[in-house]
């Protein structure tokens, strides 16, 4: 895959350093720095959650994601893990992907635990996506009221959430940024699904963030390339996004976003890094080889490369050649 | 009060917003026309009632299935092809599950009794109202768009009442209005919606108006101008080159679409936005003049109207009038019969002169028509015929001409 990342990280990074927590791994070295780590993506799984339904499984998929983070961050403890990279004092905001074939309730409420682990208040962390309807089709209980973890959509009118109605830019974008990104919260966790996507090739950590801006169809032509970059380098997303967890307890490796249980299969676990361009980089790799199990055509040949992955390399904001990725197995 | 009427008796503070720009853009010269933005916008709370919290989905026309439940838009030239839950570009038509649904069945986001004038067309019926209406959505992009924050908006994005055909129909004809104009955002997004009321209006005797950018493929377009009375076209540039960095289009599908109108017989007038630097050169203005009367002819009004700085060109100033008088001199040396200079209350170039004598026929204050002296649609002076639609029966009379079609099962009867 195509790499050029020799620039300093500094819009990852300077958010890291602005909100004054630990530097999460692998994002505010350049390349060519001597002592910068390589980036690390953990790839964590149980067969145990292939089968039943996840709900079944809570306490497991607890666990997993608290080991997955103490082998990203290398701490000693679940605890201490999330203290690296979110303060109690920060409100964190989960974007879960549910369009078509959707991020699952107990992933984030995984992450919730996690967060609450580290000290940060129910009240400080809302779980979001584009619209009330689809989180709630994906099983998803909106919580708008005071108290709690709050789950609301963006496009509410009610509730006083929405967009901003200024219109930001960002390199070939210019879009009005969900008040929620923008506004109301610190950091900001990417939680989508290990799925293919019929026009960027694979809709991951980054394309979530298409449901950051009220006009993501605007910005589809080219393998959505350079758009998805665009979006996530505006300082909204880049100064604030610190980890993400990629639900694949379902794959999907043909006909996203919507879901087509015909091309699902239990992948049966997380993908974690801090480095967004390198966990999408391992998601788009491992779609690929299924693909390749089922006899399916690359993304290349399918003509949807998802190209925005060594754009946001070659922009400098993370690693997207596998050879220079380390990746950890729980 | 039904629910067409809470949308004019209250609108929403973004409604103010928009029709506020609009309506400073007429001066509040408007004689005898409700104008929304100058009444009491202090509530928004009638329109709890009826407002839409979402879409209003429908069938879609003019489409096509593709493999592993994907569709494929033929409404208009982008062609988009749109996977199982996502939606086309103008984020107003969606497919679900294999079929596409358009999202704006009759959500009108903004309504607003205007003068025939504001659209602009001035060969239309001048002095009338036109009963005008818009949902979200747009087919382009363009940077400098006065209505952004609905042609640039999805539904949910805005407040809405579903108003259906027929309720449009009987608010417009209980206000004694002649002309139902489908305007503001892209009226194309909405076809459907556009193409039933227009149909139902002509069963009672009103005419409608499309106000759009002609991104639309042929087919479509010959079918709804069965139902059609007049047609505006903003014509934004004559460059692929402005089309596309500007707009996120191409030129030649508008070119298209204005020779299909010319095909078609419908009367049509032309509106190009000047902003400066952009589209303003000399050399373009005469090459658009010439190609419009050589391919469209003489007598098809050119609108040369002034930008103001908004949405993402902020950094232009407002168009000299001296530019668009430069534009209008070399339109009217190009040969065309009737060009106007527009977004400039008072000035002389906002008036109708007789192409034959040049003798000033209408005459125009903003949107208010201060005099009118056609008469049968001629000069009183030297008789000429003056191109247009004179009459509320001239506009119904109107039957296009027609090409054979294939007909598919997504098309309308
Ligand atoms: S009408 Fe909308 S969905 Fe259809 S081709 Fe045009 S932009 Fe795409």
């Amino acid at each position: 895959m195509h790499s050029r990342c020799t620039r300093r990280r500094f819009l990852a990074g300077a958010g890291a350093l602005a909100a004054g927590t630990a530097l999460p791994v692998g994002r505010l070295w350049a390349a060519d720095e001597p002592t910068r780590p390589r980036s690390r993506v953990v790839v964590a799984r149980d067969e145990a959650l292939a089968g039943g339904k996840l709900d079944e499984h809570r306490e497991l998929l607890e666990k997993l994601l608290n080991a997955a983070m103490q082998k990203l961050t290398g701490a000693a403890d679940a605890a201490t893990a999330w203290r690296q990279l979110f303060k109690p004092s920060e409100r964190i905001g989960i974007k879960v992907n549910t369009l078509g074939l959707s991020a699952q309730p107990p992933v984030a409420d995984a992450i919730v635990a996690g967060l609450r682990l580290a000290g940060v208040p129910a009240e400080k962390i809302v779980i979001w996506d584009r619209f009330d309807t689809e989180l709630e089709k994906a099983g998803f209980k909106l919580n708008k009221s005071a108290s709690g973890v709050q789950c609301r959509g963006t496009d509410t009118k009610r509730g006083g959430n929405g967009y901003q109605e200024k219109i930001e830019s960002s390199g070939q974008i210019g879009s009005c940024f969900s008040k929620i990104v923008a506004e109301e919260i610190d950091a900001l966790i990417s939680v989508p699904v290990l799925k293919d996507h019929n026009l960027a090739g694979v809709t991951l950590g980054m394309k979530n963030f298409y449901g950051a801006i009220h006009n993501p169809n605007k910005y589809h032509d080219g393998n959505c390339d350079p758009y998805i970059v665009d979006v996530v380098a505006h300082r909204f997303i880049a100064k604030k996004w610190r980890l993400t967890v990629c639900d694949g307890i379902r794959g999907q490796c043909q006909g996203g976003p919507g879901a087509k249980p015909g091309f699902q299969w239990p992948f049966a676990g997380l993908l974690l890094g801090t480095d967004f361009v390198a966990t999408d980089a391992v998601g788009a790799d491992i779609l690929e080889k299924q693909r390749k199990e089922k006899g399916l055509k690359s993304l290349a040949e399918d003509g949807r490369p998802p190209k925005h992955i060594a754009t946001a390399c070659a922009r400098g904001f993370g690693e997207a050649d596998l050879a220079k990725i380390e990746r950890l197995e729980v | 009060m039904d629910n067409l009427d809470n949308l004019f008796a209250s609108p929403s503070r973004r409604d103010v917003l928009r029709w506020g720009a609009a309506c400073a853009a007429a001066c509040g010269l408007a004689r005898g026309v409700r104008a929304l933005a100058q009444q009491d916008a202090a509530s928004t709370a009638e329109l709890a009632g009826p407002r839409l919290a979402g879409v209003a989905r429908h069938p879609a026309l003019f489409w096509e299935k593709l493999p592993d439940n994907r569709v494929k838009c033929l409404l208009c030239p982008r062609g988009c092809e749109v996977a199982d839950v996502e939606r086309g570009y103008c984020g107003v038509r969606e497919n679900q599950g294999g079929a596409y649904q358009t999202l704006v069945y009759g959500t009108l986001c903004s309504a607003n009794l205007d003068p025939i004038e504001k659209k602009p067309l001035f060969h239309y019926l001048p002095g009338t109202p036109a009963f005008s209406i818009a949902t979200a959505g747009c087919n382009l992009e363009c940077k400098f768009c006065q209505n952004w924050q609905i042609s640039q908006y999805r539904p949910e994005q805005v407040e809405s009442i579903v108003t259906e055909p027929r309720k449009l129909v009987d608010a417009c004809k209980a206000r004694k209005c002649p002309t139902i104009a489908y305007t503001y955002s892209e009226p194309v997004v909405f076809y459907e919606y556009m193409h039933d009321t227009a149909a139902l209006g002509r069963e009672h005797g009103l005419g409608s108006v499309m106000i759009s950018n002609g991104y639309i493929q042929e087919q479509p377009l010959r079918q709804l101008c069965r139902q059609l009375t007049g047609v505006k076209i903003d014509f934004k540039a004559f460059t692929e080159k402005f089309y596309q960095e500007a707009c996120a289009g191409q030129l030649k599908f508008v070119l298209a679409t204005l020779e299909v109108l010319k095909d078609v017989g419908i009367w049509f007038e032309l509106v190009i936005l000047i902003v400066p630097t952009l589209n303003d050169s000399p050399d373009e203005i005469k090459q658009m003049s010439e190609w419009v009367v050589k391919h469209l002819g003489p007598d098809v009004p050119m609108h040369f109207t002034r930008f103001h700085p908004t949405y993402r060109v902020t950094n232009l100033p407002q168009t000299p009038i001296p530019t668009l008088e430069q534009c209008r001199l070399i339109a009217l040396d190009a040969g065309v019969h009737y060009v106007y200079a527009g977004n400039v209350p008072m000035h002389p170039g906002e008036n109708t002169y007789c192409h034959g004598c040049k003798h000033e026929l209408i005459r125009r204050i903003g949107y208010e028509v201060a005099s009118n002296q056609i008469r049968d649609g001629k000069c009183p002076k030297c008789g000429t015929a003056i191109p247009g639609v004179w009459s509320q029966e001239q506009a119904l009379a109107f039957k296009p001409r027609e090409k054979p079609s294939a007909p598919t099962a997504s098309q309308p009867s």
